[in-house]
């Protein structure tokens, strides 16, 4: 089943254009990366693919509905409980402990907080972080910290989540683990996810690689030079 | 989102987040303060006339300014005046801490919060500091009261300590300023948009701010200047103006005037940014010139109160001059005023004293101000450093950036408070009217069927005086706010230093 669909999606920052006329497919629990050069618009694709960005023309459905065309909060709470994100860094609030922040996507959705804790709790246990529940990122490493991120992107159960860089800056190693993690819990719950990432072994993880180049698809289906990487697709 | 949810959210910060909470509760302690003194001035009742021509006095209290129905209306109006340069104070708290709430709430909006979550966090941040300001501000009232209701050897109390607010008017305070403070909030979060991917802040224009701000500043001359004429052609028709319209015309034209002052000083800061740019050749200019034509209105953000505390010390200074000008009249006349000559004069002082606790109020906004400009531009003064330029130089051009606009913009409002007084009570006169005098022994002045054959008629001469222009205490006013402008230049380069160091680079 087609989760997400993106027809025709253009999008522009001034004059500069970033995406011409992008279609893309996600099916239901499929790893898709977005790969390709510098600039060629991957982080703007997620980002109108996640309802961040309204894209200038084209359209964005979620189960066969339009969502481009939703109010800045519908989106909002569409991400809040049905997508995840992570990103590269700058996404945990650097003033509440783990615990909190992972619970915070429950906590803004009404959930009390001694339940929103219990989840937050059971997620950066399965992420192997549980002993930093009352620890600020700042007094983190930046591995922990993605843990940390990654856990808060999955606590609602999300049923795509998207991920752009997530690996960006961390470690080739601490990198490998963070994200074998992430893959071996999204695939238990059946999750979908967009991985946006200029690093083959990255895109790797993935079904399915979406090379993109000036702004439009140059490449949908399985990598095109990436060495398959122990077994993962 | 749970309500207790929200608290923690609003109240999640850094040690900046809880000096902008402190110093935005510290401000509404003061406004609430100044807002209940006049409340209780107002509050004072007249006594009923014993007789026909009875002066109603309140002889209950020591000051003047109490114990006169005339003039408590004026007190209670300087008291609500002090809570200007207040609220300035509060609004340049608001943006203490700017840059790490604006990345906190960023956060937030990408773990799911709404646009409206986020406008109720920074809403329920402000207003909760607000109340609990204001909560302060009542608890000092309240112990005020209590150390001053004790009355003199002549049996007279200080303040007015035996009548309270009515209880509307108390609730409008106490809920009224976390509200206004609230609001306000949310006001400035209209311009800002807080995305998942960042803040962006709404581009105010694309050219440098205009000269329109002279606009408010002659409709607020007008309409000081029209109270008079206005007074007096009701009184040829032997009526009188409607009771609104002479406080309107007050506080419109006011604060018409103070905001045309605030405004202006961003087209000053902007001209000012120019001309240094033609004539510059010094770095620390060029860079203080770059930055004044990139933000001009940082010169308003950062000298609001402080030019409404001048704007009022000018206007004082000139309604001290009318005072001087009106009892050196009457003494040439012999008697009249000059009585109550010093009982004016040292009302006067009163109101220099709140002008003086308006400055000090407006210069620590001022280090506000300043210190967060530093702590804002942390990266990018590193980064000048990191490629050879000396903190001496940044240290310079940050002088240089609060020194050119300020000048200007005092002069403008010691000259703007000077003429909203002179357009306000003008020039004091005496005469004019027409003595009857009688030329003969008193029974024949008194018969009625003879005065009129004995009676003169002499028209007095009409005697005016123009008010000198107060050079002295004009000159003391604008060099004391360019002195407070000078001393907060220096505190805040104190935190340029560690601002500079090129360590400020690798911090998020």
């Amino acid at each position: 089943m087609t989760y997400l669909q993106a027809r025709g999606v253009v999008r522009s920052y001034g004059p500069t254009p970033a995406l011409r006329g992008v279609n893309l497919d996600v099916a239901e629990g499929e790893i898709v990366a977005v790969t390709g050069p510098s600039g060629c618009g991957k982080s703007t694709l997620l980002h109108c693919l996640a309802g961040i960005l309204r894209p200038d023309a084209g359209e964005v459905l979620w189960r066969g509905e339009r969502i481009d065309t939703w109010s800045e909060a519908a989106r909002s709470r569409l991400r809040r409980s049905t997508f995840g994100v992570l990103f590269q860094f700058g996404q945990l609030v650097a003033e509440l402990t783990a615990a909190e922040n992972v619970a915070l996507p429950l906590l803004l959705a009404g959930t009390g907080r001694r339940e929103a804790r219990t989840a937050a709790l059971g997620w950066l246990d399965r992420l192997g972080v549980a002993d930093l529940a009352d620890t600020r990122p700042g007094e983190m490493s930046g591995g922990q910290q993605q843990r940390c991120a990654t856990a808060r992107a999955l606590v609602t159960e999300p049923r795509v989540l998207f991920a752009d860089e997530p690996t960006g800056a961390l470690d080739t190693l601490t990198g490998e683990q963070v994200l074998t993690r992430l893959v071996r819990l999204v695939r238990e719950q059946g999750t979908s996810i967009v991985l946006v990432t200029h690093e083959p072994r990255i895109a790797a993880y993935a079904d399915r690689e979406v090379v993109l180049r000036d702004g439009v698809v140059d490449h949908d289906g399985l990598g095109l030079d990436v060495p398959l990487a122990g077994g993962h697709r | 989102m749970r309500p207790s949810t929200l608290l923690r959210l609003a109240v999640a910060g850094t040690a900046t987040d809880t000096v902008r909470v402190v110093l935005t509760a510290l401000s509404a302690a003061l406004a609430a303060l100044a807002g209940l003194a006049a409340l209780t001035v107002l509050a004072i009742p007249t006594p009923p006339p014993v007789d026909e021509g009875d002066v109603r006095w309140s002889d209950q209290y020591a000051s003047q300014l109490l114990v006169e129905p005339g003039l408590r209306g004026g007190t209670a109006f300087a008291l609500l005046l002090l809570t200007v340069p207040v609220l300035a104070l509060a609004g340049q708290c608001a943006r203490l801490g700017a840059p790490a709430r604006d990345r906190r709430l960023a956060a937030l909006r990408l773990a799911g919060a709404t646009p409206g979550q986020v406008t109720r966090l920074a809403v329920g941040e402000t207003g909760l500091a607000a109340l609990l300001g204001t909560a302060g501000g009542t608890a000092i009232y309240f112990g005020v009261r209590e150390a001053f209701d004790t009355p003199d050897g002549q049996g007279r109390l200080a303040l007015p300590t035996d009548v309270l607010p009515a209880p509307g008017a108390f609730a409008a305070v106490l809920l009224g300023l976390p509200v206004v403070a609230g609001l306000a909030t949310a006001l400035m979060l209209r311009r800002v948009t807080v995305g998942p991917l960042g803040v962006v802040r709404k581009q105010r224009r694309e050219r440098g701010p205009r000269p329109w701000a002279g606009v408010l500043i002659g409709l607020g001359l007008v309409a000081f200047a029209a109270i008079g004429p206005i007074d007096r052609w009701y009184a040829t028709r032997d009526t009188q103006p409607p009771e609104w319209l002479t406080p309107a015309l007050l506080t419109g034209g006011g604060l018409a005037a103070l905001v045309g002052v605030v405004v202006g000083t961003g087209w000053i800061s902007y001209v000012t940014g120019r001309l240094l740019r033609r004539w510059a050749r010094r770095p620390a200019t060029l860079l203080a010139a770059a930055r004044l034509t990139a933000d001009p209105w940082a010169g308003s953000r950062t000298f609001a109160a402080l030019l409404a505390a001048v704007l009022l010390g000018a206007g004082a200074a000139g309604l001290r001059a009318y005072f001087e000008a009106a009892g050196d009249l009457e003494r040439r006349g012999g008697g009249g005023l000059a009585g109550t000559d010093d009982f004016y004069l040292s009302t006067m002082d009163l109101v220099d004293l709140a002008v003086a606790v308006a400055m000090v109020v407006a210069a620590g906004g001022l280090v506000v101000a300043l210190v967060e400009g530093v702590t804002a531009r942390r990266r990018a003064y590193a980064a000048l450093v990191a490629t050879g330029v000396p903190a001496a130089t940044i240290g310079r051009s940050i002088a240089w950036q609060a020194l050119a606009p300020a000048v200007p913009a005092v002069a403008l409002a010691l000259t703007v408070g000077l003429l909203l007084a002179r357009g306000l009570f003008g020039t004091p006169t005496s005469g004019g009217g027409t003595v009857e005098f009688c030329d003969a022994a008193e029974q024949l002045c008194n018969d009625p069927a003879t005065r009129a054959q004995y009676t003169r008629v002499e028209v007095e001469p009409l005697v005016s005086r123009t008010p000198d222009v107060p050079l002295e205490h004009v000159a003391w006013l604008g060099a004391g706010a360019l002195a407070a402008v000078l001393v907060t230049v220096a505190v805040g380069l104190l935190f340029l230093r560690p601002g500079t160091a090129v360590e400020e680079l690798r911090a998020t």
